[in-house]
């Protein structure tokens, strides 16, 4: 996936100045940085959740996005499209309250993909089992921990078979204890060499994975970096924020 | 029955009256619940599309089911079916059937509320529900079908009850256009024997027992739609569903 010139704003405010970021098929990016320095609105891009005002969104071969505004730009994708290839796990899980652990993966994977209501629920058994969540299936998401309802969500996501995930802060609505149980899934599905792009206030998870790591502030990408970035880093401001939070 | 010296009538209740005529009270009872259900019905519909109008991006479509909204919630159900049965007609020239002219009026009126209660209750849903339908690639109708209405439907249960109960009270103002319904069996056996503290009494009884009935029926819908389902029907209902889901379990 490669952003490039991507802008937003919203009413008069400009929270993105053109942000331009490639992530290749395996990497695993992190994004951090201070409250309000639009990290969560350019993963939001990524999927167009957010339509940027300016800039491309490049995603295996196509283009999204309004582009440069001018006429050479081409055909454009459908953000339909690039939705059924992006996997997004948001902050508040947002799993649908009036289904079931399954249905909340049955109901989108068969809209989708078609096929009986029995396929579909054997998909989401399995993609259940992978999160350590089968015997949890029939339960509704008022009956499960914040950790629970969050690695349902991630299996609801993974069940379509996603090219790539965003997670959006997945464990800052979480009880610290809870923390754990999802952040070893997302470790799992890194191990597994998806490609994942994260924003997250857990510096050492980032430390961990993150092979890309994005430093934002103010609208602005300030810094980026590969695995090494928490050592080496160069740039003041990043490394002041990350010994503040480290 | 007079007693002149005391100046005053004394008073004699008929209560047995109201067993004497208790079928034509029932029948009365039966066409007012007749009518306020294929009014309710037709309403839900309407007001569905109207709530949907309303919040809809196309000015005009808001603009009119703002102004359409603002108008039928105010006017009274006395003159809606005066209007639609004798209005329409002097119009029109097009007669309507008193059921008809019953069923109009109350559905003009209801949707506009109906359509209030629906805007709330889908915008009182999470907007997550909708990011993360759209984040899966679900389609639009398919977010709208499958995720925003059946919430918006156990959000709006206790004030289409309440309506509903509303409904059923208005249609006593049909009597005027001569509709049989409770206030006029009861008028017309007013007139035969002069017992206006009974008869109406029996009625009103008649509209408080059908209150309690209609607020037990949505408590238990209610209750069907909750999460996870804990009325009998939705156990009934999705028996089938967790066999299956249990033997998903086993198998997987």
């Amino acid at each position: 996936m490669e952003l490039s010139g991507v802008r937003k704003t919203f009413g008069t405010i400009e929270v993105l100045h053109g942000i331009d970021l490639q992530i290749t098929k395996g990497s695993h990016a992190v994004i951090f940085g201070p409250s309000g320095s639009g990290k969560s609105t350019v993963l939001r891009c990524m999927n167009l959740l957010e339509e940027p005002d300016v800039g491309s969104i490049k995603f295996l071969g196509n283009e999204y996005g309004p582009g440069s505004g001018r006429k050479e730009d081409g055909k454009r994708g459908k953000s339909i499209d690039l939705r059924r290839k992006v996997g997004m796990v948001f902050q508040q899980f947002n799993l649908f309250p009036h289904l079931s652990a399954i249905d909340n993966l049955a109901l989108p994977y068969r809209s989708i993909r078609g096929g009986s209501v029995q396929e579909a629920q054997e998909r989401a058994a399995h993609e259940l089992n992978k999160v350590g969540l089968l015997k949890f299936a029939a339960n509704y998401p008022s009956q499960l921990s914040g950790g629970q309802q969050q690695r349902v969500a991630i299996a609801r996501a993974l069940s379509l078979d996603p090219e790539l995930m965003l997670f959006d802060e997945p464990t800052s609505a979480l009880d610290p204890e809870l923390v754990g149980e999802v952040l070893a899934v997302m470790r799992e599905l890194a191990e597994s060499g998806m490609t994942m792009v994260v924003v997250t206030h857990e510096m050492n998870f980032a430390r961990e994975i993150g092979n890309l790591n994005v430093f934002m502030e103010a609208g602005n990408i300030v810094a980026t970096g590969g695995s090494d970035f928490f050592e080496n880093c160069t740039n003041q401001r990043a490394q002041e924020f990350i010994g503040s939070v480290l | 029955m007079f007693r002149e010296e005391e100046g005053v009538a004394p008073i004699n209740f008929m209560w047995h009256l109201v067993w004497d005529f208790k079928w034509d009270l029932f029948k009365g009872l039966l066409t007012a619940v007749n009518v306020s259900i294929a009014a309710l019905i037709l309403s839900m519909v309407i007001g569905m599309i109207f709530a949907l109008a309303r919040m809809s991006r196309f000015k005009v479509f808001s603009i009119f089911a703002t102004v359409y909204v603002n108008i039928f919630r105010g006017i009274p159900a006395l003159v809606s079916v005066i209007w639609v049965y004798f209005g329409w007609s002097l119009l029109f020239g097009h007669n309507f059937t008193v059921y008809q002219a019953g069923v109009i009026a109350l559905t003009l009126l209801y949707s506009s509320f109906f359509c209030e209660i629906f805007r709330s209750a889908l915008q009182a849903i999470h907007k997550g529900q909708r990011e993360a339908g759209m984040a899966l690639g679900l389609t639009r109708g398919r977010i709208f079908r499958s995720i925003m209405l059946p919430q918006a439907t156990k959000i709006a249960i206790p004030n289409i009850g309440s309506m509903y109960i509303g409904m059923i009270k208005d249609t006593s103002t049909f009597a005027i256009i001569g509709m049989v319904e409770v206030v006029r069996v009861t008028q017309n056996l007013n007139s035969t024997y002069f017992q206006p503290f009974v008869l109406y009494t029996a009625a009103a009884g008649l509209y408080v027992v059908i209150a309690f009935l209609v607020d037990f029926i949505f408590r238990n819908v209610e209750l069907n739609f909750s999460y996870p389902p804990q009325g009998r029907i939705a156990k009934f209902l999705s028996r089938k569903k967790k066999k299956r889901v249990e033997g998903l379990m086993k198998s997987t």
